[in-house]
């Protein structure tokens, strides 16, 4: 009896996750396929799921007139510089507010909390300004000094921070070490998954980022990829197989970066803290 | 190394959690700071260690005044009461971490981390992490990564407070022989009087704050200070009787027999007689009379509670006559019955 109510739950819970799956991955599919199509596929009443012939047209006219691989290094560059400097910072940051005590070190974490509340677009003109003023307007380092700290990613490892047990600090202490060899030989390896997962997300943020992106760089050379694809569809016109094909090109890596990190991810949200 | 505390005082705003200790631990010796729960031991030992400042007094290891030393730079050994393993490496990398900071090469540091392995017997579980441990394997691995170092000075905190009863003494038959092999000053907390006389060279002990009295196991039971030390060490517990004293002798409340003792105390002062279980003697020499309440068999003797004035007192004999209800005359030996002022504890005889 019970047996059988419980293969009923999961039974309806392997239901819903299906269809839940099914509603997440579909746009994707379908944009991929759409990819594949030619144009008069594309446009046909009533519309087909799978390509009656597959093409790689759309691609290669998408790789022809625009220069991706250009776009899809300085997104790569402007990426990897992004997180790798934020997750120094974000580390550095959170250490210093969970374990080191300096005089008003709640205060400026408070501080720094309410500061959160700001949104992006507000900061966007002072931070235009200060770009401009530095004469790194059309300059890929714009695109990564903005954003090479993050008090939300830091607010996150500092809570991990805090729940290693102080015990482990004082132990290391003992055993001779510093502060700077305990934060990266004991704290940040304990943390691993929750690093792991925010500098997952800091990536997808920095390989989507758009506005910021618009607004600091013109020349072509310097395009990252979403900047590119909308760049194309403005100048090629609405092509929706071209299109998709761009979109594949711009959303494909993220999508073979989360399926190689799909364990990391999963163990970062969820274990909270580590056992005592 | 020999390290001497002079006057050593720990505060946390108004609250003294040390206050004013002196004393000397002698080279190579294993000493047990006992006390109850919260009367210091660990702050005292936090501060030997150098992970808490202390507020007052100073700290010599050997003729060198650390006082003010930084714990990375005291070269003391400690044993967390959870041990404190780094949870993300393995028993191997938790043992050879202490020389990993000193930047020993890892060759050489495997080299000298299997030397202690050996000697503490974990040569089995190197590949594995502390929460695939058992308590006293973690302990095991604790003790081997504060020693690996070569400590000046071993710092153990309730190592044995997690264990079975079993375990928790073969762990500290274990840790005295690691103690001894390696002839390194320790200093053992414990609140456990047991385990403290067991294995110690001498014991600390602590009350609120306050040593009450440091010597050798003999010297705290045979000759306590006061009836604190007198009541936190020796099993059974020592018997206690309130009473009064009167001319020559005490008077237990509620009795009238006088038991005479050789002392000088004013007349009416109130007084706490206590005697241990192995220095009364039934029916030989008799000083009173009591009630025989209950009986016991331990080992091949027999322990009894006595009924005596308001309170109870036990005694071993090897009479198997003696039944529940009689009436015996009790005599004292001449060792571990001593007279205590009632309100401040002194000893008085
Ligand atoms: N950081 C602190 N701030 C305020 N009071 C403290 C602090 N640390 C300890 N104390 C107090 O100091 C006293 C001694 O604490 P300590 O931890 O040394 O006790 P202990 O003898 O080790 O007890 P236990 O056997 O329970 O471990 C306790 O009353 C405790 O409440
Ligand atoms: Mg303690």
């Amino acid at each position: 009896m019970k047996k059988k109510k419980l293969s009923l739950t999961s039974l309806i819970t392997m239901t819903l996750l299906m269809c839940g799956a099914v509603i997440m991955i579909f746009p994707f599919l379908w944009m991929i396929l759409s990819s594949l199509k030619t144009q008069v596929e594309v446009s046909m009443i009533p519309p087909t799921f799978l390509p009656s012939n597959f093409t790689l047209e759309n691609y290669i006219f998408a790789l022809k007139t625009a220069p991706f691989a250009r776009y899809f290094l300085n997104s790569l560059l402007v990426t990897i510089a992004c997180v790798v400097i934020t997750m120094f910072t974000t580390i550095l940051a959170a250490f210093a507010f969970s374990r080191l005590k300096f005089p008003g070190s709640n205060i400026i974490f408070s501080v720094l909390i309410a500061m959160m509340m700001i949104p992006f677009e507000m900061l966007i003109i002072t931070n235009y300004t200060t770009i401009a003023k530095w004469g790194l307007m059309d300059n890929l380092i714009a695109l990564v000094i903005p954003f090479t700290a993050s008090i939300f990613y830091t607010y996150i490892l500092r809570n991990f921070f805090l729940s290693i047990p102080d015990s482990l600090y004082y132990s290391a202490k003992v055993d001779g070490s510093s502060d700077w060899k305990y934060l990266w030989w004991v704290m940040v390896p304990i943390a691993k998954p929750t690093i792991i997962t925010i500098a997952l997300l800091n990536t997808i943020a920095a390989w989507n980022s758009f506005l910021w992106t618009v607004l600091v760089i013109n020349s072509t050379s310097n395009r990252t990829l979403p900047f590119g694809v909308f760049a194309f569809i403005a100048e090629g016109g609405v092509r929706y197989e071209r299109l998709m094909a761009a979109a594949t090109i711009v959303v494909l890596p993220m999508i073979i970066l989360f399926l190689f990190a799909r364990k990391y991810i999963v163990s970062g949200v969820s274990k909270g803290g580590i056992k005592g | 190394m020999k390290v001497t505390i002079k006057e050593l005082t720990k505060k946390f705003g108004d609250f003294t959690a040390v206050d004013h200790v002196s004393a000397e631990f002698d080279d190579g010796k294993l000493i047990a700071l006992l006390g109850p729960s919260g009367c210091g031991k660990t702050t005292m030992l936090n501060m030997l260690s150098g992970i808490l400042p202390s507020t007052e007094g100073k700290i010599f290891f050997d003729d060198e005044d650390v006082t003010d030393l930084s714990a990375d730079k005291r070269g003391v050994g400690l044993v967390f009461q959870n041990y404190a393993l780094y949870p993300h490496m393995t028993v191997l990398e938790n043992v050879c971490f202490p020389l990993r900071i000193r930047g020993v090469p890892k060759k050489e540091r495997i080299e000298k981390a299997m030397k202690f392995i050996n000697l503490v017997h974990i040569e089995d579980y190197l590949d594995r992490k502390p929460a695939e441990l058992s308590g006293g394997q973690q302990q095991r691995v604790a003790i081997t990564r504060a020693l690996i170092k070569k400590p000046k000075l071993l710092l153990l905190d309730e190592p044995l407070s997690n264990l079975d009863a079993k375990l928790r003494v073969e762990m500290r038959e274990e840790i005295r022989r690691i103690q001894k092999e390696s002839g390194v000053t320790t200093i053992f907390v414990t609140h456990d009087q047991e385990e403290a006389s067991s294995i110690s060279d001498s014991i600390m002990l602590l009350k609120r704050g306050v040593q009450q009295q440091f010597g050798t196991v003999d010297d705290l039971c045979d000759n306590p200070v006061n009836l604190f030390t007198a009541d936190f060490l020796g099993t059974p517990t020592i018997n206690q009787v309130h009473g009064t004293w009167s001319e020559k002798g005490f008077v237990a409340d509620g009795q009238t027999e006088i038991i005479s003792f050789n002392v000088n105390i004013p007349t009416g002062t109130r007084l706490i007689y206590a005697s241990r279980a192995e220095a009364l003697k039934l029916n030989q020499d008799k000083q009173f009379e009591a009630e025989i309440l209950e009986k016991y068999k331990v080992g091949k003797d027999t322990l009894v509670r006595l009924k005596y004035g308001n309170g109870s007192l036990r005694a071993y004999t090897e009479d198997k006559t003696i039944q529940i209800g009689d009436i015996v005359g009790v005599g004292m030996k001449d060792f571990g019955v001593f007279l205590f002022e009632a309100e401040s504890g002194k000893r008085l005889l």
